[in-house]
C-alpha cells in the first residue's frame, strides 16, 4: 500500500503534462491527490511550469482565426456563473461532508439530505424543489440512504470537461454506488447520456442505463453489483443507447 | 514600457490583468473577450501548432479552445492556478485528443520523422519573448534525457507510455524523469 501510494505520488509530473493513459489512470491520481496536499501543490507548480514551456512557443495565428472565433462567439451559451456561496461550499473538503451530513440528514429528511449530499451545493429553496423531483420508491431511497451512510462510504466529485459535475458516492462494502449529476449541458439532439461499470481489465463493460435529466440535475441513480476495481463513466451515446460506449467516457471515476 | 520593447508582459502582470478580464467574460463581455483573445491567441495558436504540426488543423484546435475559454469562463477559478494555465491547460487537453487520434497518430509518424523532436525545443519559436528566452535558457540545464521525456510528453502529445515505448525505457524511469526535471524547471524559472 505504501508503495502504490509512493509509486502514484511520483505521478505529479505526468500528471501535470497531461501525459498519464487513460481516463482510469486519471481518476486514479485524482483520488490520490485529494487526499495528499504535497501532490497539489506540486502539480500546480508543475502545471505553471509547463504553461511557461507552452508559451515559449508563442506564434502570431492567422488573422482568419480571430474573425472565426468572433463570429461563433456571437451564437455560443456560456455557462452560468456560480454564486459565491456555491464557489466557497466547492472549495470545501469534500470526504468530511460525510459525518456533517448524517446529523443534518436527521433535521431535514432523507430525500433532503441526499440531495445536499450527493449534490453538495444546494439552498433551502431548492431543497424543496429536489424533494418534489426525486420520484423514488421508499425502497429505492432507503437503499440509496444505506449507500450514503455506509461505514466505508467515500465522495467524490468530478467537474467534466463538458460543463457540470458528477458526483459517486461509493460503498465497496455494499457493492453500490449512487450517482448524482448537476449542471450537465442537456442533451444535444439525437445523443443521450448512457451510464456505464467499466471492469479494470477493459473488457468487460456493463451499460447501467440512460440519464435523465432535470434542469441539468440527474439522480440520485444506484447502481448494484459494483466489483472491486470498477470505473463508472458516462459517455454520449445515439438515441436508446448502445451496447458498448461508441466514445470514450467523458467522465470517468473510480467505482 | 517603451514601444521598442517586446509587448509580451511579465507573466504576473498578464495573469493579474487575465483574471480580471475571465470574470468579466463570464458574465457575458465581449469586450472583454477580445481582450482576452488578443493575450491568449497567440500563445494558444503558437503551442497547438507546436504539438498539432499542421498549420490549418491547429488554427481549427485553436478556434475550439478560445471558444471554450469563452464558454467556460464561469469555471475558471483563480484559486487553483493562474488564468494562462487554465487556458494552456485546455489548449493541450485539445491539442493532445486531436495527435492522438488515430488518423493523425500515422501522418504525424511521417513527419516527425523529418523533424526531430527532443532537441532545440524551442527553435521555431518567432516570437523571441523574454520568457521564450528564460525557458530555452532553464531547457538547457536539464539532463539531456530529462529534456527529452519533458518535451515528447509535452511538445509531443504522447503518453508517458508511449516516451517509453519511444526511449525504450521502463515507466517507472520515466515517471522520475518527468518530474525531476520539472522540480528543476521550475525552480530555474522561479515558479512559485
Amino acid at each position: 500500500m505504501a508503495s502504490l501510494r509512493r509509486s502514484q505520488h511520483s505521478l505529479t509530473g505526468v500528471y501535470a503534462l497531461d501525459a498519464l493513459d487513460t481516463p482510469v489512470e486519471v481518476a486514479r491520481f485524482e483520488r490520490h491527490m485529494a487526499r495528499c496536499q504535497g501532490c497539489t501543490s506540486e502539480v500546480r507548480g508543475f502545471q505553471e511550469t509547463a504553461t511557461r514551456l507552452g508559451m515559449a512557443a508563442s506564434r502570431q495565428p492567422p488573422p482568419t482565426l480571430r474573425a472565426a472565433v468572433m463570429d461563433e462567439v456571437v451564437r455560443t451559451r456560456q455557462l452560468p456563473v456560480p454564486d459565491d456561496r456555491a464557489r466557497h461550499r466547492r472549495l470545501a473538503p469534500r470526504l468530511t461532508l460525510l459525518p456533517r451530513l448524517a446529523t443534518a440528514g436527521a433535521a431535514l429528511g432523507v430525500a433532503a439530505a441526499i440531495a445536499l449530499g450527493v449534490v453538495l451545493v444546494n439552498t433551502q429553496n431548492e431543497l424543496g424543489q429536489a424533494r418534489r423531483q426525486l420520484a423514488l420508491t421508499q425502497t429505492q431511497l432507503a437503499a440509496v440512504n444505506a449507500v450514503r451512510t455506509a461505514a466505508d462510504a467515500t465522495l467524490v466529485t468530478k467537474a467534466t470537461p463538458i460543463g457540470g459535475t458528477v458526483t459517486v458516492v461509493s460503498s465497496a462494502a455494499r457493492r453500490q454506488i449512487v450517482v448524482t449529476t448537476r449542471g450537465l449541458p442537456p442533451q444535444r439532439a439525437g445523443k443521450v447520456y448512457q451510464l456505464w461499470l467499466i471492469g479494470t481489465s477493459g473488457n468487460r463493460i456493463r451499460s447501467e442505463g440512460l440519464l435523465g435529466l432535470h434542469n441539468g440535475r440527474a439522480g440520485p441513480v444506484l447502481i448494484t453489483g459494483v466489483l472491486p476495481g470498477d470505473i463508472f463513466g458516462i459517455t454520449l451515446e445515439p438515441p436508446g443507447g448502445s451496447v458498448q460506449p461508441t466514445v470514450r467516457p467523458f467522465v470517468a471515476i473510480p467505482a | 514600457m517603451r514601444a521598442s520593447e517586446p509587448e509580451v508582459p511579465s507573466p504576473e502582470g498578464r495573469d493579474q490583468h487575465l483574471d480580471g478580464l475571465l470574470a468579466r467574460v463570464a458574465r457575458g463581455d465581449q469586450a472583454a473577450f477580445e481582450a482576452v483573445y488578443d493575450i491568449l491567441a497567440g500563445l494558444v495558436y503558437g503551442f497547438i501548432l507546436r504539438v498539432v504540426r499542421d498549420p490549418a488543423q491547429s488554427e481549427e484546435v485553436s478556434q475550439e479552445v478560445l471558444l471554450e475559454v469563452w464558454r467556460t469562463a464561469a469555471r475558471f477559478d483563480p484559486v487553483k492556478g493562474s488564468a494562462a494555465t487554465w487556458a494552456m491547460t485546455i489548449a493541450h487537453r485539445r491539442a493532445v485528443d486531436r495527435v492522438r487520434s488515430a488518423a493523425a497518430a500515422a501522418a504525424r509518424e511521417q513527419r516527425t520523422a523529418e523533424v526531430p523532436v527532443p532537441h532545440d525545443v524551442v527553435a521555431d519559436v518567432v516570437e523571441a519573448s523574454l520568457d521564450a528566452e528564460r525557458v530555452r535558457r532553464c531547457l538547457d540545464r536539464l539532463t539531456e534525457p530529462q529534456r527529452e521525456s519533458i518535451t515528447l510528453a509535452y511538445y509531443g502529445g504522447y503518453s508517458y507510455r508511449q516516451v517509453g515505448e519511444r526511449l525504450g525505457i521502463a515507466l517507472s524511469t520515466i515517471k522520475t524523469r518527468i518530474r525531476d526535471g520539472l522540480i528543476r524547471m521550475r525552480d530555474c524559472l522561479g515558479v512559485s
